[in-house]
């Protein structure tokens, strides 16, 4: 009975903890998730409706990412969200360096890890598959 | 009308060339025709450009990291002690400081100096009331996680967080002013880092660094732009980072070009970009690229 009682309150005071550290749970369970060595750098909070024609990402931003650096960008989705989040990057040339959308199979990746050789700015283009409605984060983080 | 379609055609085909990047041709960096920011453009900043400057300039955390890749060990030397929160009479020092500080706080977070970041803490804390913006600083978690050497994500989460909010708190409320010196602030201070690590430990990934801020000088200035005559302390700030700037003018900055590589790998994607960027500058331009941010950062920290 006395394991049940501090596995109980164990439980509690972590969820208070957590809680209190990141209040939105789900870019909190997006960084938390994204892997134990990975540290944290910025996130993306993307909240679109339908898109009356489905095709070029709506959620445009920039950021830069330096040579000899090798970036996480994980994706989540909120549970009411209808499409999955899914992430393209663009180099300055407006060239498609990573996709977590494979266009030939369909598949869509939680997570891709971009070994960066060039620095440079690039443009960050989030979107929910099929243009549909949806609620995510994109969290950028830096890992070994 | 057959003379025409040839012309047509090697119009296009001119053009088509001319636009295309070549594999084996090494495109290079410039900074923009003019060389300069017309205050009038910089003022025409939209909303979402001013974020995506403030998304593209380095974060501290990010040198810190490569500081860490090169086995550079912490040293409390490179941090700005002589700041003195409640000796910051002008809202433009408390802004400054704090992106100072903010740079320091990144630093400390990465090398897991967790307990000795309770000062700097404490001084964000009366900067960022001093600013009317402390209701987005957590002190108190991001204390108790420094304190119990908690989770190193959940630390490097609030206190980068902290920062965006206010960042973006700032610029939502008419005080962009404060906004672009909190980043120049976080910026100078990294780079003082990375410059003053460099004399030491001159390792090539991070001289490359440093050559690269060429990339986003441009925008921070522009960032800055607006303000320069506002008063005598702006003024003076926007003619040291021009200073800073023309140190870098000779620097090149030159891309080859590549097709990435990707591989599936534990039901992620795993991209190697073979795209890369190489930085040709001198020993003497590095020397005066650390004199100039020493000179510079000194300054504002010095003068507190």
């Amino acid at each position: 009975m006395k394991k049940y009682l501090a596995a109980l309150i164990l439980f509690l005071v972590a969820g208070f903890i957590v809680k209190g550290q990141i209040t939105d749970p789900l870019v909190s369970n997006c960084v938390l998730n994204a892997g134990p060595d990975a540290k944290y750098l910025k996130d993306f909070r993307v909240q679109l409706g339908k898109a009356v024609i489905a095709g070029e990402p709506r959620y445009k931003a920039q950021m830069s990412l330096w040579k000899n650096t090798k970036y996480r960008f994980s994706m989540c989705n909120s549970e009411d969200s209808n499409g999955k989040l899914i992430l393209s990057i663009k180099d300055n040339t407006n060239n498609i360096v990573l996709s977590s959308f494979d266009q030939k199979t369909g598949k869509i990746y939680p997570y891709v890890d971009f070994k960066c050789n060039k620095s440079g700015i690039y443009q960050l283009n989030f979107d929910f598959t099929g243009g549909q409605q949806g609620s995510g984060v994109g969290v950028v983080s830096m890992v070994k | 009308m057959k003379g025409k379609s040839i012309l047509l055609l090697l119009i296009i085909l001119v053009a088509c060339f001319s636009c295309r990047n070549s594999p084996n041709k090494p495109s290079e960096f410039v900074f923009p025709e003019t060389d300069s920011v017309p205050a009038g453009e910089a003022e025409k900043l939209s909303a979402e450009a001013i974020a995506d400057i403030s998304n593209n300039i380095t974060s501290p955390v990010e040198i810190a990291n490569l500081l860490k890749i090169m086995n550079v060990p912490f040293s409390p030397d490179y941090l700005a002690a002589s700041i003195d929160a409640n000796k910051q009479p002008t809202a433009f020092d408390k802004a400054l400081t704090l992106g100072i500080l903010g740079a320091d706080l990144g630093y400390l977070n990465m090398y897991e100096k967790t307990g000795s970041s309770i000062d700097i803490l404490s001084s964000i804390r009366k900067l960022a009331e001093g600013l009317s913006v402390g209701q987005f600083f957590d002190f108190e978690t991001i204390k108790r996680l420094s304190l119990n050497k908690s989770k190193l994500d959940s630390l490097l989460f609030l206190s980068i967080d902290s920062y965006t909010q206010i960042d973006k708190y700032l610029r939502d409320n008419d005080r962009g002013q404060l906004s672009a010196l909190m980043i120049i602030g976080v910026w100078i201070e990294a780079q003082y880092l990375a410059t003053q690590v460099v004399k030491k430990y001159p390792d090539p990934m991070l001289r490359d660094r440093i050559g690269e801020q060429k990339i986003i000088l441009n925008d921070l200035i522009m960032l800055a732009s607006p303000y320069c005559n506002r008063d005598s302390e702006f003024n003076s700030l926007c003619r040291d980072m021009r200073e800073i700037k023309d140190k870098y003018r000779d620097i090149r900055i030159t891309y080859t070009l590549g097709e990435p590589i990707s591989v599936e790998k534990n039901g992620g994607l795993v991209i190697e970009q073979t795209e890369t960027s190489k930085v040709e500058m001198t020993g003497e331009q590095l020397a005066e690229i650390i004199g100039i941010t020493a000179s510079v950062r000194d300054k504002l920290v010095l003068n507190n």
